[in-house]
């Protein structure tokens, strides 16, 4: 899972304009023809760069997306769901591991993102900043914020950078589960009781804001990223992905007789696109840069793990032992 | 540091917050190349890579990494310091019009293992063998076995004996992988509940 929030750097176009302009034009009528960019194809240093980021801040986000929900496995109603949860959050740490071996062709190791990660320097989707109170806000990020991740996912799969695509495509194979399990919990809490169906309410009370901040900035203020949609390393605007998510899920919500809190939230039949009370994007960038309710919880618990493991590295490592950066 | 997860509140005081150790160089060990055939009959095809300390445990790590999900039936895997790579040749050049002919006839032949990439985004296939005396002669070699009309992208060859195959002892360690519905969408069917409580609902 994911959010398409990423955050990309501010683009210094004039990098493009040290670019051999040949080589740019090959490159770019490459991408135009709808072919795939491979590791050991010429890139722009701007798309190497800006597609290391995005895709190491997926595969953080799949690391830490693990955190708030492997915490409900020992507290899942039942061996079907504990058995399902796990195999969820095992999953999502594969999806981790697909993606560090992608951005590891562009040519940052994985030792350097791991590092990046734990010192706050790399960033991962900003939802997973918050904290899952009961069992129903871990069926609310199964169904909800996987579900927004898949909005993202399938746009990105569409992509120009081989490895990312073909790691997305599995990714996108594995997810269509999670969304399923998350739909069919949700079901569970509302049919249930007046208990289970206030517990759901109250999940979506507290996480409809960060749902929201999910697909990252309106496109009114995030940064100018015309020259990534043209190298389709973003394929698709935030306010697009965020309207494409409401319109899928907003109705599948109210038909469980659930509201949602929001009083501006209606669609708009003229234009076909959702109104909404404007995201608070402040809060949104005080999370990100750490102020958050678990931003040092989520940080420390990976690092201590990171530690902790430490010594079962050397004891494996062999003296033949070399990095070697993969093929594809 | 105070969680809502007792776990968490449990975890012994490591080094300092916020900061990592230095890392020992190779941290993360070295990388293998993953190739799985997904149905009897069918072709091997590279799906990614892990990352381990050696081929026995990077085997291990490929089947927990690559074959939870879909059908497989075996699954082997390489350092890959050991995949020879052609150029990769861009939109109607053929990889094996950029390898040479063998000139030289080893006298002492291995097996090597080809693969193809046929179109760009996908992943490499396994086409067959040859004997060789050496990587470019593997090449070379199938050149002459492999090549057809159809373009080839990129060319590998791996010896055969540096590959971690799946014994047969092994193989059943995808039979029951049928059986683990609750990692298949299918399982989770919850329209029949979900319709009667909107008829309920509604009325």
């Amino acid at each position: 899972m994911y959010g398409g929030g990423n955050t990309f750097e501010g683009i210094k176009t004039d990098s493009i304009a040290q670019e051999d302009p040949i080589r740019l034009a090959e490159f770019e009528a490459r991408i135009e023809r709808g072919e795939k960019i491979e590791p050991t194809d010429w890139m722009p240093a701007l798309y190497r760069k800006q597609l290391i980021r995005m895709i190491e801040q997926h595969a953080h986000s799949e690391i830490i997306g693990a955190l708030p929900e492997g915490t409900w496995i020992t507290r899942a109603p039942g061996f079907k769901r504990k058995i399902s949860l796990m195999a969820k959050v095992q999953d999502e740490v594969g999806h981790g591991q697909l993606l560090y071996s992608a951005a590891e062709t562009l040519g940052k190791t994985r030792e350097e993102m791991i590092d990046d990660l734990i010192s706050g320097k790399s960033k991962y989707s900003n939802i997973f900043n918050y904290p899952a109170f009961t069992w129903a806000d871990s069926c609310f990020i199964s169904w909800l914020v996987d579900a927004g991740a898949i909005v993202n996912q399938l746009a990105n799969a569409k992509g120009s950078y081989g490895p990312y695509c073909r790691a997305l495509d599995r990714i996108c194979a594995e997810e269509s589960f999670h969304l399923k399990y998350g739909h069919h919990c949700v079901i569970y809490l509302a049919t249930g009781t007046q208990k289970q169906r206030d517990m759901f309410q109250e999940a979506i009370n507290r996480w409809w804001k960060p749902m929201m901040h999910f697909f990252g900035p309106s496109d009114k203020i995030s940064a100018h990223t015309e020259v990534l949609m043209r190298w389709k390393v973003k394929m698709s605007s935030n306010d697009d992905m965020r309207n494409q998510f409401l319109d899928m899920y907003v109705p599948k919500i109210w038909e469980l007789g659930f509201t949602i809190p929001d009083e501006n939230l209606k669609k708009n039949t003229e234009t076909g696109r959702w109104e909404y009370t404007e995201p608070d994007w402040e809060e949104f960038k005080r999370v990100i840069n750490g102020d958050g309710p678990c931003n040092k919880e989520r940080l420390e618990v990976r690092r201590i793990a990171e530690e902790r493991g430490r010594w079962v590295r050397q004891a494996l490592k062999k003296a033949q032992t070399q990095y070697t950066v993969p093929l594809a | 540091m105070k969680s809502l997860d007792p776990r968490v509140n449990r975890l012994p005081v490591v080094g300092k917050p916020g900061e990592i150790s230095p890392k020992v160089p190779l941290d993360q060990l070295g990388t293998f190349e993953v190739f799985v055939q997904p149905k009897e009959g069918k072709p091997f095809q590279h799906e990614g890579i892990v990352h381990a300390p050696d081929v026995e445990m990077a085997f291990v790590l490929a089947k927990e990494t690559f074959t939870r999900r879909f059908t497989c039936v075996s699954l082997y895997v390489c350092d890959t310091r050991n995949v020879y790579v052609s150029p990769l040749t861009e939109a109607t050049s053929n990889a094996y019009d950029l390898i040479s002919e063998a000139t030289e006839k080893s006298t002492h032949k291995t097996s090597y293992e080809i693969y193809h990439l046929l179109k760009r985004g996908k992943q490499h296939v396994h086409v067959g063998t040859v004997q060789a005396g050496s990587p470019q002669e593997a090449m070379a070699e199938a050149k002459k076995v492999f090549k057809n009309d159809k373009t080839v992208y990129n060319i590998w060859a791996v010896k055969t004996s540096d590959i971690r195959f799946t014994t047969d002892e092994e193989k059943d360690l995808w039979l029951t992988l049928p059986e683990k519905k609750f990692r298949d969408a299918s399982a989770y069917k919850g329209g029949d509940k979900l319709k009667e409580f909107l008829e309920r609902h509604n009325a």
